[in-house]
């Protein structure tokens, strides 16, 4: 049986970058991926954004996975596409991995496993869409794919549902390339993508976005004819007398992303309700010894370039992960925050300034955002605004702190007058 | 007067008449709702009788539906002279195929749908069940004993997972404990079989997750549960392979009659002119029998709708559950509750809703609410953040509702299979071989019939690597390496299955088609990452244009074509 000290599980921008630094930490790295093909979503990004953070510079989703490819392919990691993880399980020496892939079914021994599973899109029928079941109806993901990978045309006339960036992105793209994109539909009062998608997705093509409204009903029997929209309330319900009938022959949805953290469930990885993704600490091991988890399977990001830094630090930290016993300290934050992801700092190594993320619950102006340890306030930040759909990063110096197992380390936030 | 006339004199004024004639009772006139014409007919029917109502009775401003048929016409069947036609190729149409191949005629099964199995049977629960609460005076009650008792059977037959899994009927006052003991001779005397009850305690032993509130509970041993559409697909893929003709895509248009028999039939691919016809179109089975010159019942379309959720509920549901007075107001619908699948899934519902469309599929959010506020009173784990998809179905209930199995009563060339609902995947089997029984008697008057020798009642499943041992799975790959490549991580389904699903005795071109075979799209993503794959692998393997490949039924093309082209 061959044998690793990291295996890392998808070949997106977050394995990618996990592999890399793992591989330069010295360990022996496997790298597997369920498609032919390594990059991920990335592989259908051709729109651009990417790297900004990383590279300075703004490249498409297809060049920035490329560069790491690239990058890979100096290093000695092993990679194994069209390779599917059947089942993980528990030994004394780490984990045994079954394997299936064309060439046969194997077993594999690996001291620790980096999850890079990224996440999948919510569906219609998870936001309670209702009506017939014609062809028609499509995640923005999969609609991508079908136009970006596979070159044919999802719809002619669109409707879509949700204004999460994917969605954004898809409206302009279909838009180029002749559809009709009728208006982007978003149940809550404010957009859920990013502000530059908002401008130069929609407003640069005058494609209407309808805030505090949904769609209710599908119409068609063999394809989509028509969908019922409507006027929501503050719960999101819709209200009577406000359906409009919109003929169509697509409606596209956006309406979410959900980490896939399946295999995660399998090792009996502990999951944070809020994020969907793991809980785990400032080195990204989660709750079970030995199992990273980093990306969009940790929790969404908005941004790539924060996908692959969660990569780097998950895959260098399970290479140098040496069954050490950790001793964590629970990160607590106010209802103000969405979440917070580390949820959990481990003291035994505090060399690094420890990197958290976060999302504010509601969208704020001006913002103060503390930090306190045992109540003494040990860092601010103040923000201009806070939008859900942006994340936040925040780097704190936890070498010179008192930290200690019983700590308290909290977060809150307060709302100043601008 | 007619005691009946009498209530629908005072319910609906001198607008309904009745009038009974030739073993019918006949609803003419017109009313101002369809709940209003259901209920008339409700109102003259007896449950069971032989009498049946014929509802005439029309709704002012309700323009009924026309039943959706293929567009195309071809010549495929065209001058064929089958022994036996079968119309519809749903679950009982399938078995009767099926029952009908271990002789030695020339059978044609016609479905209007792309595929079979795509009307009820396809859309229930998949629960067999015990019986329990049918009439024992019933036809349907004694078919679904015998079709209970000859599942083991059919299903090692087929190769179709069934799961005789039991049953649990809860109860929530423990002061009932007592009588449900006394109920136990009934269960034996009526052909329920084995059943037990449980305690508090005993019943958490089998299902620890049902609510708290519910204090004893009665288990009937003889229900299970099987997949109701693989299930049909089997039926229907051994029929084939013994010989039966399954001829999609066809719609009974009209019915040419001479001197009381059925002459020729024509469809949308040609005419044909059949020896015997069978009637088993569920809720067109009225239809057909209009076009056959013997209506003689009426359908009223119920329909009921269920959520599948996600296989992370399953750990709550070991069986099948449900607690006492809440299944459905509808006191015919006999399933209901949480239901764990055969494929690792749970059902929750159905409702029971009348509608004067035949195939109105519509979901609404209102059913799920209902249902799942309805089931949380036994089951409070309930989610509707599981929910991974939902599915309306329609059953195809007579007035009297109990199941029509029997000859024409005025054309001689026909028997029917009608006002098959619930429980009538379980009856199935039994339906078919009663069916088969009658046609071979009928076609034996006129002519010899001889057993057909080369019968096999076995049929080969496609394989499930994900279900095998390792080695064995090992050994698969090794030979045929498309098993080891997964095109559908949720329910992890390999390139070889679907590939395979695509070459079976039953032709299935659609990426539904491919679904209901091997499962792809199944899971929680609900095809969002395998649904281009798959569609890739039916234009690939047969040679149909990525835009020309359907979701499933007609005009459900996915794609527009190429980018760049002129749209």
């Amino acid at each position: 049986m061959r044998t690793f000290d990291v295996t890392v599980i998808g070949g997106g921008p977050a394995g990618l970058a996990a592999a890399i630094s793992a591989e330069k930490e010295g360990a022996r790295v496997l790298l597997i991926e369920r498609e032919a093909r390594l990059g991920g979503v990335l592989k259908q990004c051709i729109h651009d954004g990417f790297g900004v953070i990383r590279f300075g510079e703004k490249l498409s989703g297809c060049e920035y996975g490329a560069r790491f490819i690239k990058e890979l392919e100096k290093t000695s990691v092993e990679v194994s596409c069209l390779t599917f993880a059947s089942k993980i399980e528990k030994t004394e020496e780490g984990f045994l991995l079954t394997l299936i892939k064309r060439s046969g079914l194997e077993e594999i021994s690996t001291k620790t496993i980096v999850l890079a599973t990224g996440c999948r899109e919510r569906t219609a029928k998870q936001v309670s869409i209702h009506g017939s079941r014609p062809a028609g109806v499509f995640t923005a993901g999969t609609a991508q794919y079908y136009l970006n990978v596979m070159g044919q045309m999802p719809g002619k006339r669109c409707v879509i549902l949700g204004s999460g960036d994917i969605g954004l992105i898809m409206a302009r793209r279909l838009t180029l390339e002749g559809a009709e994109v009728l208006g982007v539909y978003e149940a809550k009062p404010t957009p859920s993508g990013l502000m530059r998608n908002i401008y130069q997705c929609l407003n640069d093509f005058e494609i209407p976005l309808h805030l505090s409204h949904t769609v209710t009903r599908v119409h068609g029997d063999g394809r989509v004819c028509g969908v019922t929209t409507a006027k929501v309330d503050e719960k999101m319900q819709p209200i009577a007398g406000t359906e409009e009938y919109i003929e169509c022959d697509t409606l596209i949805l956006s309406v979410g992303l959900i980490p896939e953290n399946e295999l995660a469930e399998m090792l009996g990885v502990k999951l944070d309700p809020s994020t969907k993704g793991a809980l785990c600490d400032q080195l990204y091991m989660t709750m079970t010894d030995g199992v990273f988890s980093c990306g969009n399977a940790l929790h969404v990001n908005d941004l790539a370039d924060y996908v692959s830094e969660s990569g780097d630090e998950a895959g260098k930290n399970a290479a140098r992960y040496a069954a050490h016993k950790r001793e964590l300290a629970e990160v607590h934050f106010d209802r103000n925050f969405l979440y917070v992801v580390p949820q959990r700092i481990d003291l035994t190594d505090k060399s690094k300034p420890a990197v958290f993320f976060f999302r504010s619950s509601e969208e704020r102006k001006k913002t103060r955002v503390r930090l306190l340890l045992n109540g003494t306030e040990i860092l601010k930040k103040t923000y201009q605004n806070l939008r859900p759909p942006e994340m936040e990063r925040l780097s704190v110096d936890l070498s010179a702190l008192p930290l200690e197992a019983s700590s308290k380390l909290e977060f809150v936030m307060e709302e100043l007058p601008s | 007067m007619d005691p009946r006339q009498k209530e629908l004199l005072k319910r609906f004024g001198s607008n309904v008449t009745l009038e009974e004639k030739e073993g019918c009772v006949y609803l003419s006139g017109e009313v101002s709702s369809w709940e209003d014409a259901v209920s008339a007919g409700q109102l003259c029917a007896k449950s069971g009788s032989k009498t049946h109502v014929v509802n005439d009775i029309r709704v002012s401003g309700l323009e009924m539906k026309e039943t959706k048929i293929p567009r195309f016409t071809d010549d495929a069947i065209d001058g064929k002279r089958p022994d036996v036609l079968i119309i519809g190729a749903g679950v009982v149409g399938c078995a009767i195929a099926r029952e009908l191949s271990k002789w030695k005629l020339d059978v044609l099964l016609v479905e209007k749908e792309y595929d079979v199995a795509l009307h009820a049977s396809s859309r229930n629960d998949g629960m067999v069940h015990p019986g329990i609460d049918i009439h024992p005076g019933l036809v349907k009650k004694k078919l679904n004993n015998r079709g209970n008792r000859m599942y083991t059977r059919i299903c090692s037959e087929l190769n179709v997972p069934f799961d005789r899994c039991g049953q649990f009927l809860c109860f929530d006052r423990k002061n009932i404990l007592p009588i449900l003991y006394m109920t136990l001779p009934y269960w034996l005397l009526t052909g329920v079989g084995a059943t037990r009850v449980h305690t508090y305690d005993s019943l958490r032993k089998k299902e620890p997750d049902v609510s708290p509130e519910v204090k004893c509970a009665l288990e009937f041993k003889r229900a299970g549960i099987v997949c109701p559409y693989g299930l049909t697909i089997a039926y229907a893929e051994n029929a084939v392979q013994n010989g039966v003709k399954l001829s999609l895509d066809t719609a009974v248009l009209k019915m040419k009659l001479v001197d009381g028999r059925i002459k020729a039939v024509k469809t949308n691919r040609g005419t044909v002119f059949p020896k015997l016809v069978i009637n088993a179109a569920g809720v067109f089975a009225e239809d057909i029998a209009e076009m056959a010159g013997d209506r003689f019942f009426s359908i009223h379309p119920r329909k009921g709708t269920n959520s599948i959720l996600d296989r992370k509920a399953r750990r709550f549901v070991n069986t099948t559950y449900s607690l006492m007075g809440t299944q459905s107001k509808d006191e015919h619908t006999k399933g209901g509750g949480v239901v764990g699948t055969v494929d690792g899934n749970v059902l929750v519902g159905p409702d029971a809703i009348e509608t004067p469309d035949k195939e109105n599929f519509d979901t609404d959010a209102k059913s799920i609410k209902n249902t799942f506020l309805r089931h949380s009173q036994v089951a409070p784990w309930l989610k509707s953040g599981d929910i991974i998809t939902y599915f309306t179905g329609v059953r195809a209930p007579t007035y009297e509702e109990d199941f029509i199995v029997e000859p024409g009563r005025r054309t001689k060339n026909l028997l029917h299979a009608a006002g098959i609902q619930s429980p009538g995947l379980t009856a199935a089997p039994a339906i078919g071989e009663k069916i088969a029984k009658l046609a071979i008697k009928k076609l034996k008057k006129t002519g010899r019939v001889e057993k057909n020798a080369a019968f096999d009642p076995v049929r080969v499943p496609i394989l499930r690597p994900s279900e095998m041992s390792k080695a064995e799975r090992a050994a698969l790959i090794e030979r045929e390496p498309d098993y080891g490549e997964i095109v559908c991580r949720c329910e992890e389904v390999s390139r070889g299955e679907i590939i395979a699903a695509l070459h079976r005795p039953v032709p299935c071109a659609t990426v539904d088609g491919v679904k209901r075979r091997v499962r792809p799209g199944m899971g929680r993503c609900q095809g969002g990452f395998c649904g281009p794959l798959v569609l890739k692998l039916i234009s690939q393997n047969l040679d149909i244009p990525e835009e020309k490949v359907r979701k499933g039924t007609q005009d459900s093309e996915l794609l527009f074509g190429p980018k760049g082209a002129a749209l």
